[in-house]
């Protein structure tokens, strides 16, 4: 399993806090350059993932890879960047010293450090505040110098905890542009979030996690591709006539199930046991005249639902509540 | 990599505190206080030079006392004088002046004062040494010469009768070494005084360096990126070295305010009154100064990062720490005691013991007290201990850390320390 294709490999990794599974046997594997999504509610054990690949926290049993063979610890750490969703920043330290201090931490030495540090402030384009103390800069500042913290040593994994908490759409977009880039320079980036349309936008892969468990794992195209064979279809038909012919013959047997109508489209949901295939023929063979008969790919939003829907159910609601959604 | 680590979090914990403008008040401060320090005892004993007591004078033996004793201020170079009141004057009469502050106090002589009677001093100022002790002497020379007058004996025999004998005292453990017994002491108390400070000013300092981390959410990334032993490590040399500088500082001034300590009390326009001698200190006594100031800092001060790991904000760490601070006070209620007896098994075992060796030990060394081997033995458990300090405060901060929120029993810190 280990490779040196993955820059993230986790097997069989339990951690448990008294007898709360937090996380339970999970393994993934987060391919080198690719962008990687871990999904799932508040409570699904992502942070506590996250956490004991950035070596803060100890897997009670399972196995983390990170880059190759290196097992998480400060070796690794030099070549990861990591921004939590708890993030901070010393108030009372200037940017460049700020940046200067993580870089250093990171194994950069002074000089390099403060190179890159100039870099990230203009590539920000907050280097007017250089010698600013973090205090005086607005909370949209703190979070660029926060993503320039993460990334100042150019690290070959980046790990973002919800990144998007708390994020203007000004900062999301330039987070957003960060994670694209670090892809194009052939960099992995593997974060989690609740928000699956910002994951959508950005992920090659992902896994859904619930209840500490991994539910589903693939690349986003397969994930939707699998999703659509499940089977939603979008129908058009000619005219109106038609999709009133439509709607009390065909559409209205056993085979199908009506989920929206509009007066330009219907979209139905096949029942188990048949398939597309059967209801194009039942459309012909009624002599229907389609316009258009197509899978929806479901969005990832409504892959999540389902999943965690089907997996956790109302559990999770409860446990959230009882658990004040930590992890 | 671990030492450079290390050196990044001590560089960072120095000067974000050497640039506050706090550690530039209290630097300055420093020398304030050493200048009061000069002039005001020396302010203070001339203006009591020159005014005195004004103490009155109740003689009920009718052997006119008061003349006696003024003779004797007199032969000691004291301004002031008795002045003496009618024999029948009555304490609600003396008590008024006192009360309307007409007088200091009041001398009663008894009637039967030569044949053992006890003399009274009533007075605002029974406190004051002059009034305790040295009254107390003079009114015994003035009752030894009225009885040798009663004896027969002429002035010359009573003036030879008289002469005092001079008392010194020399610190010695037999080993030829010696220095003033004062000037140990007065070492002692400077070095336990001095440290003492420093702990409660700066290791304190850690613990707020440690508890502000987990405030401002930066330490999860601080945790990811530095193991805690050497963020521990950084964090006491570099709020330490803070302390240190500081108190580097504040020597070179205090060294130049004391040689130039004539042309400070002229500022002020008081005189310079003789020569400020430091006690003369050998280099092994420095040595051992120095090490056991080193020692003894790092080692409170990784106590303290450890009560900074467990708590969550400054409240709680009030309450947590003061454990420390009695480990802290107990050595310094014990000074008298190895002061007293430096070689005694009590001595012995509180200069061995690492709470209390670092404030103890110098003090004992100083007396002459304690042998190279002795102080090889107690530094050697002392660091064993600074480092068993730093690496339980890393245990606890490691798991504590990212605790926020609850606070820790005292089973779960020590299960803490076992993980």
């Amino acid at each position: 399993m280990n490779n040196s294709s993955s820059s993230v490999s986790v097997s069989n990794v339990t951690k448990k806090y008294g007898d709360f599974v937090a996380v339970g046997d999970l393994s993934f594997e987060v391919k080198t350059g690719s962008v990687y999504g871990i999904l799932g509610p508040n409570g699904a054990g992502k942070t506590t993932t996250l956490r004991m690949i950035n070596d803060i926290l100890m897997p009670d049993s399972g196995e983390i890879r990170l880059l190759g063979d290196l097992r998480p610890g400060m070796e690794a750490a030099q070549r990861i960047g990591y921004l939590p969703e708890e993030r901070g920043l010393y108030p009372k330290m200037k940017v460049t010293e700020t940046l200067v201090f993580f870089g250093e931490l990171r194994g950069l030495g002074r000089k390099q450090a403060r190179k890159q540090a100039g870099l990230w402030l203009e590539r920000l384009k907050i280097q007017d505040w250089h010698d600013n103390k973090v205090q005086d800069l607005s909370k949209g500042m703190q979070q660029k110098v926060q993503f320039a913290a993460a990334l100042i040593h150019d690290p070959e994994l980046l790990i973002l905890d919800e990144p998007w908490s708390g994020l203007d759409p000004i900062n999301a977009e330039v987070l957003k542009d960060i994670v694209l880039a670090q892809k194009d320079a052939g960099k992995t980036v593997l974060f989690s979030t609740h928000l699956m349309d910002q994951a959508e936008e950005i992920c090659d892969s992902v896994c859904i996690m619930a209840r500490g468990k991994l539910a589903l794992e693939g690349k986003l195209a397969d994930l939707k591709r699998d999703a659509a064979s499940e089977g939603v279809v979008q129908l058009a038909f000619a005219s109106d006539e038609e999709q009133k012919r439509a709607l009390a013959t065909v559409l209205a047997s056993e085979m199908v199930k009506i989920r929206t109508t509009s007066n330009a489209m219907v979209e139905v949901q096949l029942q188990d046991g048949h398939e597309s295939g059967e209801l194009l023929a039942e459309l012909v063979k009624e002599r229907l005249q389609l316009r258009r008969f197509e899978h929806r790919s479901p969005s990832l939003h409504e892959i999540f639902v389902n999943t965690v829907g089907q997996l956790a159910g109302t559990e999770v609601a409860e446990r959230e509540e009882s658990r004040g959604a930590r992890t | 990599m671990i030492n450079k680590q290390a050196l990044v979090v001590a560089r960072r914990e120095f000067l974000e505190r050497v640039r506050t403008k706090w550690f530039a008040i209290v630097t300055i401060l420093g020398p304030i206080g050493m200048i009061a320090a000069i002039v005001i005892p020396v302010y203070l004993a001339l203006q009591s030079a020159e005014e005195g007591f004004h103490v009155q004078l109740v003689d009920k033996s009718g052997r006119d006392i008061g003349s006696q004793m003024n003779i004797e201020l007199d032969a000691r170079g004291v301004k002031f004088k008795m002045e003496s009141v009618a024999s029948d004057t009555s304490r609600e009469v003396l008590e008024k002046r006192i009360a309307d502050e007409e007088i200091d106090g009041y001398l009663e002589i008894p009637s039967d004062v030569l044949s053992g009677g006890t003399v009274w001093y009533r007075g605002d100022n029974t406190a004051n040494p002059m009034v305790t002790k040295g009254l107390a002497r003079i009114v015994d020379y003035a009752v030894f010469r009225t009885r040798g007058k009663d004896l027969g004996l002429g002035e010359v025999a009573i003036a030879t009768l008289f002469v005092g004998t001079e008392f010194k005292t020399e610190q010695t453990t037999g080993d030829g070494g010696s220095a003033s017994g004062t000037a140990s002491f007065i070492v002692g108390y400077a070095v336990m005084f001095l440290l003492y400070m420093s702990i409660i000013l700066y290791a304190t300092a850690v613990l707020r360096s440690v508890i502000l981390e987990k405030n401002n959410r930066v330490v999860e990334i601080i945790v990811s990126s530095i193991k805690p032993m050497p963020l521990m490590l950084g964090k006491v040399v570099g709020v330490g070295c803070v302390g240190l500088f500081q108190l580097l500082l504040w020597g070179v001034m205090a060294g130049l305010i004391i040689t130039f300590r004539e042309e400070v009390l002229g500022l002020f326009g008081l005189p310079g009154a003789g020569q400020f001698e430091l006690p003369a200190l050998g280099i092994g006594a420095i040595a051992v100064i120095i090490a056991y100031f080193l020692m003894g800092f790092f080692f409170y001060a990784a106590l303290y990062a450890a009560i900074g790991a467990m708590v969550n904000s400054e409240q709680e760490a009030q309450q947590a720490q003061a454990p420390v601070m009695l480990l802290l006070m107990i050595p310094v209620l014990c000074v008298q005691i190895v002061a007293g007896d430096p070689r005694g098994g009590v001595a012995e075992l509180l200069t061995m013991i690492p709470f209390s060796s670092p404030i103890l030990m110098p003090m004992r060394y100083v007396l002459g007290a304690a042998s190279v081997g002795e102080i090889l033995i107690s530094l050697a458990i002392l660091a064993v201990s600074l480092i068993g300090a730093i690496y339980v405060a890393a245990k606890v901060y490691r798991v504590g850390i990212l605790s926020y929120g609850k606070k820790p029993s005292l089973s779960e810190v020590w299960r803490w320390i076992r993980s």
